[in-house]
């Protein structure tokens, strides 16, 4: 459980611990397909995603990526204080690949009475391959 | 090809019952064990009023909805061309089990893009603001798609 977490204490340059997650299995994305509701087979039918031209069979849901990017952000920064949280897909991710999630702060500010952080994230494979680059705010409580 | 004159669109609202047991499941699909998403008490000592919906709780409602399917044959877009390009979420504040929500997807823009490659696309931007059952303002989701051509 996060400790409790004050403006004060965040300062530009400060670093998210990292979140390196998998290899994601197959059942994974089948587990989020149930989840979301998104059941493209191009998640869970190899032989279809082969057929359209992937070659190593299912790709994991670009949702599924963001929500563990999400996982590291809440890890990081209670839900209660998020804000803000967006991403842009820059690649697929295969099955069986581990993807690292990074971050950093990158401003800090008081806005329309609220005591905003800005950080940016970052979520690569085992290779390096960029999948998810996002950027989120939370509003933190001061002393 | 994507009908690239439904810029300012909307179309029926979505309305989604937020429930307990999907909060926990997008949590273990996600593989996110922070009790937090998991078990009420552990919620709230960490000072909420219940587990809170994650934050891309919301593409459950649009998934499961039933919506996206017509939404996607009046833009006339090939479903199988389509590639997330981007999703954001603003949040006005957290969705609990039990709560109401409901939103109007709206196209804000469409157009079309060549890329550096020279392959030509159609970019489509949606735009869901959520409320709750007391009228009030929850989060609002914003999603790009691109269609390949």
């Amino acid at each position: 459980m996060a400790e409790q977490m004050y403006f004060e204490d965040v300062n530009v340059g400060d670093v998210m611990p990292e979140l390196v997650k998998g290899p994601l299995q197959k059942l994974q994305f089948v587990m989020y397909a149930g989840a979301s509701g998104d059941f493209n087979p191009l998640h869970n039918d190899d032989e279809f995603a082969m057929a359209v031209g992937m070659k190593n069979g299912v790709i994991s849901h670009g949702m599924l990526v963001m929500g563990i990017v999400g996982q590291a952000i809440t890890a990081w920064f209670p839900q209660k204080y998020l804000k803000k949280f967006g991403v842009r897909f820059a690649g697929m991710t295969q099955k069986n690949s581990t993807i690292t999630v990074s971050g950093a702060v990158t401003d800090k500010r008081a806005e329309d009475g609220e005591n905003i952080v800005s950080c940016e994230v970052i979520a690569k494979d085992e290779n390096g391959d960029v999948k998810i680059t996002g950027h989120f705010e939370a509003s933190l409580p001061i002393k | 090809m994507a009908d690239l004159s439904k810029t300012g669109v909307e179309y029926a609202p979505i309305t989604w019952e937020v429930e307990r047991g999907k909060i926990r499941e997008m949590a273990k699909a996600i593989g996110d064990p922070n009790p937090v998403y998991l078990d009420k008490d552990a919620a709230i000592q960490a000072g909420y009023k219940d587990i809170p919906a994650t934050p891309t709780f919301l593409t459950v409602p649009m998934m499961w909805c039933d919506q996206m399917p017509a939404i996607i044959g009046d833009l006339k877009i090939n479903f199988m061309m389509v590639l997330h390009g981007e999703e954001e979420y603003e949040y006005y504040q957290l969705m609990y089990p039990g709560d109401v929500i409901t939103g109007t997807p709206k196209i804000t823009k469409m157009e079309e893009k060549t890329s550096k490659s020279g392959s030509k696309m159609d970019l489509i931007s949606m735009e869901v603001l959520y409320t709750n059952q007391r009228g009030e303002k929850v989060a609002k989701a914003r999603s790009l798609l691109i269609e390949r051509k």
